[in-house]
Parts: C-alpha cells; structure tokens; sequence
C-alpha cells in the first residue's frame, strides 16, 4: 500500500517496522458511555498500559490534553485520536451501564485532524455505521470523506471503524456487511480499519484480503476469561490482521501491562496462547531466539543479571547478544541463549552439573572442580566463568525466565521441551 | 491563445489526441456494494489493464494507495469519482437500499493533489426534485471548482430513478446531456441507449461523450457505437468477473482506436 510521506513515518510508529503489526489499546470509553472504573481510573491504567508495551493508545482529544504526557518519548505507543463522538452506548441493548439513556442514534465529528496532529498524534479514529439506515450511513460517509480530505492534506493517517449495528443487521448477514464495508471504507481513503471480528477465520480472512489495507480487530465487549480475549486475537492473526486495539478487555482486565504483555507476546512474539497463559508449566520447556526481532537494546541481559545477581550489568547475563559486523548492514542482531541441549552436562566429569527434575540446569557448587569443561562443550558459548572461576548458568531463573519477559520484540520466547537430555 | 489548454492538456490524457477517442473502466461500485467479483485484489486486479485502457474511474483512497499503477506514458489517468450513491445496492446486496442517497466525498483540490487527471461525478436522473435540485448544484459547483485547476469535469448521467421508465429513457438521457453541457461539463458519460439517441447527442453535444455499456460488448457492438460520434466507451466494474478480460480489453482497445488510426 502507497503513502504520502507523512502517513508513513506516522504509521511506523504505530506498526512495528519488524512485523508490519500493532497492539493498539482503546480507552476513549469515557468520551460516549458511564464513568466506570477504567475511565475513573485512567491514568493508573494507561501507565500500565505503556509498561505493557502497547504500540498505540486511542484516546479523546481531552484526555490528550489531560494525559497526553504519558506518551512522551521515542518508544512509547502511538496516540491516536478518536476525532468523532457517538451515543450508541446510551441507546440501550449493550452492556455497558447506562444512568441516561439516549433515543435518537448521533455521531457527530469533533475535531480536525489538525486538532490531532497539535497533540501529537499518529493517526485518528473515526467511526462508520453501517447498517442503520440509508441517511445515517450517508452522513457517516460524509464525515467520513471530509476526514479522508483532511488526512491527506496534512499528511495523517486515518483509521476508520466500521461498525454494523442497527435493525438491517441479522447474525445472518451481519459478516457480509462488514466485508463490505470494509472495502467502502478504504475506497473512500481509510489507511487502515479498526474492525469487529467476523466471528470465523475464513470470513475474516476476506474481509482483510479484500479491504487491501491494514485491519487491527477490536475487542468489544470485556471476555470473561483472558482467554476468550486472546483467542480472538490469535484466529484474527491467522486471518492475516495487522493487530489488535482492545479497550476494555485491558481497561477492564485486573492487570492490564500483564493483559497487554500477553497480546503483544501474541501478536510480535509468535507464542502460543498456552505459552502465554503459563499452561506450559505443566511441561518443560527451552528458550529460542527470534533473531529477526532482536533490536539489540540488551533488555533481557540487563535483566538477566538483575535477576541473578542484583546488579545491572551484562558481563555476568547467562545470553549474548552478538552485533551485527561492519559492513554487513543486512545481518541482524542476534541472540545467544542456552538451548538446553546437554552437552554441559555431559561434559561434566564430577556431575556437579545436572538438569534438574523440573527442567533447569543446576549447579553443585560442592562437585564443582571450576575445570571449565562446561563451558568449553558449550557450543554457543554462552556459559561464562565467574571470578571465583564456577560457570555461570542459564537456569530459566526457575520457570520463570525474567529474559522472555522483559523481551518486548519477543525476540527471545519459550518453546515446549518434549524430552530432557543429558542425566537428571 | 487557448485559454483551456490545462483542461486540454489533461483531458488528452483520456482521449487520445490523435484520434479523439479513449477507452475508459470503471473501478468505484466497490465503494456501494464492498469488492467486485475480480477486483479483490484491486492492486492485481488494475496491473492487468493499465496499458490497454486510457483511463480509469477511481476512488479518492485507492487512487492514493495505488498511485504508482497509473498515470504516466502507456498506462491508464486517473479519473478520481468525487461521489457516492448508494443507488446501486438491489436485493442482491446485504443492506439494499430503503431510500436513495448521494454525497460528495472528496473535491476537486483534493483529486488534484491525487495525480487526477480528470475527475467525475454522476448526475442520478429520476428521483425526487429535492433530490435532482441538490444533485445539480452540487455539480454546479464542482464545475466552477474545476475551472480555475483546468481539471476537466466529467458528469456521468445515470437514469436510474424510479421516474425513468422504458417510455422516457431516451429523451431522459437528452434531457440529462444539455443540462450536464449548460452546467459545464468537460465531457458526459451517457447510459447505452439506442444508437439513434446516441448519434443525436454526439451531435449535438460540443463536448466529446463517451457510451457507459451494461456489459463487455462485442468489437461490432463497439464499433456501431463508435460509429454513432461516440468518443469512446466506459466499461463496467462486471468486466473483472471475466477470466479473460485484459485480453478483451486489449481487443476493445484496439477496436476504439484502430478505426481512426488504420
């Protein structure tokens, strides 16, 4: 897809350059619906948020006046700016609690997308209701066209939210429209859609071949179990979408960075739902490198040896990352983490290193006759010697591997582990 | 001098110079009614034809992001369409059309910073007067935007109203013509009519006209038509249904043009 210049530099700091995807977290709830909790409570929760690692955030024009601080630096998420304003939540029929009702469905648009790019905004965000009637559509396609103008003029990108709702929309029919609408939308200019799922990969999958621009799905209403959530996310992924934007689902969620870690882990870090969800406790488990997402900020060293040994250096982190040599721009960063395959082990000779019934490698300081062996069998080199000349090794911090946490490229990950090797 | 010769200048673009005539297609109804059967890749879709048409009806968002397929030495202009009409959703769409509707969705500043070179808009005979009376001063307007970017207006006269019958399509399609030159049209796209209203508009009109045809024609269908004074024809989106239609484009191409070129 072709871009003005402005667009682009503005779309790559919502999508990730590596993967061309995005975790986008909604929280404009408190521009069109009850004061609940999550809008109570937003500046608590969109720093949790930004801990998380989302790549973009969809906020009000006044919460980015109020709050907009938060987004501050080169590698916080994106803001994007809902630039219209609807009543739908208050007409009845959703769930969200509602202490004055609404009759007569409005959608009016609120800011220009000169108002978005004053407070630093990447993109904004506006709705197309599809399905509500023939005049209402073609006010929204109106509004939706001017904003299209808009964006283009100054160079913003436009994300437009096809939403089918209304008395023509059946379960029946209610895919179909939204396949359809998605194109409409990018034929009148949307750079990208922020859309309902379909419900099934297949139907999702036309809408996102046939729209031709980026498709983030969003989350609608909070899911009982984070599960449901992320399932969702992983079929739309499988679909071929670009990313997410949940609102409530993360606003909502008991902790948020942790809700918004699990998506990212999803969508950038390729791990399964049960990887994420910690199912693969009941396994054992190696560490891989995704080398083409390493950027080489040395997060997972630093927090490597801060784990172990309370410092935050990265001469004592049980993995390497090795740097990319002059001259070979195309070579990426990569990685050097112990895979778990043994030969330490049997390298060995007073068995003071064993893997343990649990699945980490372990250290009997008491055998150890600091011969080096180890780390001379270690064909990634990645076991170091201490001063005291005792290697230093990767025991998956005991399950759970503070690397694979702090990796917010998802550039080190977790696999499952059928058998050990070497002796237990 | 030649006080137009921006409009001349771009609408040669689309009609050819040389021989007066251009072969058009129609890529919107996706806007209505979502992706066409064959225009789901729109990108795939356009690469095939690109060089065998001389122009292209397109939406203000995929003439921007598909700004490099044309324009440009032996590729289709752009022709950006600065309406919406949801006239053409029927039964056979999810969300048939209960009332019929039309907007603007871009200008002519705006087609202009696209690459355009021409724009167009319909003028949808046969409904309310309200309706017709919006319809033309929307246009109106257009027009005199048009005027000082020496953009050239194309009006794209569709009588599809339920006040169009059998009996009054061929004098609708007349009446349409002189409003649409009246109100400063560059160059009208008239509905497939009866080769003898064809030949009296053609005439008449100091504009060039080109035939919107129902279906792929066959070389003798077009060659009638092009022999009624059309300027050439515009091919609907069902072109891309056909597993063969850039090698009928080809041949449609070649037909528009070869009659004046031989």
């Amino acid at each position: 897809m072709e871009m003005t210049s402005g667009k682009r530099a503005r779309f790559n700091r919502l999508f990730n350059p590596v993967d061309g995807r995005a975790v986008c977290v909604a929280a404009d709830h408190g521009w069109m619906s009850d004061p609940t909790p999550n809008v109570v409570e937003l500046e608590r929760i969109l720093k949790q948020v930004v801990e998380g690692g989302a790549d973009g955030i969809l906020i009000s024009f006044g919460t980015a006046l109020r709050l907009g601080h938060i987004l501050r630096g080169k590698n916080s998420p994106a803001m994007l700016i809902r630039a219209d304003w609807m009543n739908m939540p208050r007409l009845g029929g959703s769930n969200v609690s509602n202490v004055l009702p609404a009759v007569n469905f409005k959608k009016i648009a609120t800011s220009f997308a000169t108002d978005a790019l004053l407070v630093g905004a990447s993109a904004i965000t506006i709705y197309y209701f599809i399905g509500y009637g023939d005049e209402f559509e073609r006010i929204n396609l109106e509004q939706a066209a001017l904003f299209a103008r808009q964006c283009r003029q100054v160079g913003l990108p436009l994300i437009i939210e096809p939403m089918a709702v209304g008395g023509m929309v059946t379960g029946v029919n209610i895919a179909e429209i939204l396949i359809a609408s998605g194109r409409i939308a990018a034929e009148i200019g949307a750079d990208a859609l922020k859309i309902p799922y379909t419900g099934d990969v297949k139907t999702f999958k036309t809408l996102v071949e046939q729209a031709g621009i980026p498709v983030l799905v969003l989350g609608g209403a909070k899911s009982d179990v984070p599960r449901d959530a992320l399932e969702l996310v992983d079929e739309a992924l499988q679909a071929g979408a670009a990313g997410t934007v949940f609102g409530r689902n993360v606003t909502k969620a008991k902790d948020p960075r942790k809700m918004v870690a699990d998506i990212c882990a999803l969508v950038h870090g390729g791990k399964t739902i049960s990887n994420i969800l910690n199912e693969k406790r009941d396994g054992f488990f190696r560490l891989k490198t995704i080398p083409e997402n390493c950027i080489g900020c040395r997060l997972c060293q630093i927090a490597c040896e801060r784990s172990h040994e309370k410092g935050y250096g990265q001469n004592k982190s049980r993995l390497q990352i090795k740097f990319p040599e002059i001259g070979d721009e195309l070579c990426n960063f990569k990685p050097v983490v112990c895979t778990l395959c043994g030969k330490c082990v049997k390298a060995c000779q007073p068995n003071a290193l064993t893997i343990s019934a649990t699945g980490h490698l372990t250290l009997d300081r008491e055998k150890c006759t600091n011969c080096s062996d180890c780390a001379i069998a270690c064909p990634f080199d990645v076991i170091l010697i201490d001063d005291e000349g005792f290697p230093i090794i990767c025991d998956l911090c005991q399950g759970d591997p503070q690397c694979v946490k702090w990796c917010k490229q998802n550039a080190v990950v977790t696999v499952p582990l059928k058998k050990l090797p070497g002796r237990l | 001098m030649n006080f137009d010769v921006g409009k001349a200048v771009r609408m040669s673009d689309i009609i050819d110079a040389a021989d007066g005539r251009g072969l058009i297609i129609d890529t919107t109804l996706s806007s209505v009614v979502g992706a066409l059967p064959g225009l789901e890749d729109f990108a795939t879709a356009i690469v095939k034809i690109n060089q065998s048409c001389d122009g292209l009806i397109i939406n203000p968002g995929q003439a921007e992001h598909h700004a490099s397929l044309l324009g440009g030495k032996h590729r289709a202009a752009p022709i950006i369409r600065l309406d919406w009409t949801n006239a053409y959703r029927d039964e056979t769409f999810c969300l048939p059309a209960t009332e019929v509707k039309r907007l603007m969705i871009s200008n002519a500043e705006d087609a202009f910073s696209l690459g355009a070179s021409a724009v167009v808009a319909s003028f949808l005979m046969g409904y309310g007067d309200d309706f017709e009376a919006t319809n033309i001063q929307d246009l109106s307007f257009l027009a005199r935007e048009c005027y000082p970017l020496s953009l050239p207006l194309w009006i794209d006269i569709r009588t599809v109203g339920e006040k169009v019958s059998e009996i009054n399509f061929e004098e609708s399609i007349k009446l349409g013509a002189s409003f649409m030159q009246e109100l400063g049209a560059d160059g009208l796209i008239i509905p497939q009519c009866l080769l003898a209203t064809c030949r009296y508009v053609c005439e008449w009109m100091q504009i060039p006209v080109l035939v919107r045809l129902k279906q792929t024609p066959t070389a003798e269908q077009l060659s009638e038509i092009m022999h009624s004074g059309a300027a050439g024809a515009v091919l609907p989106e069902s072109l891309f249904a056909l597993s063969d239609y850039p090698q009928q484009v080809n041949e449609l191409y070649f037909e528009i043009h070869q009659g004046r070129r031989a």
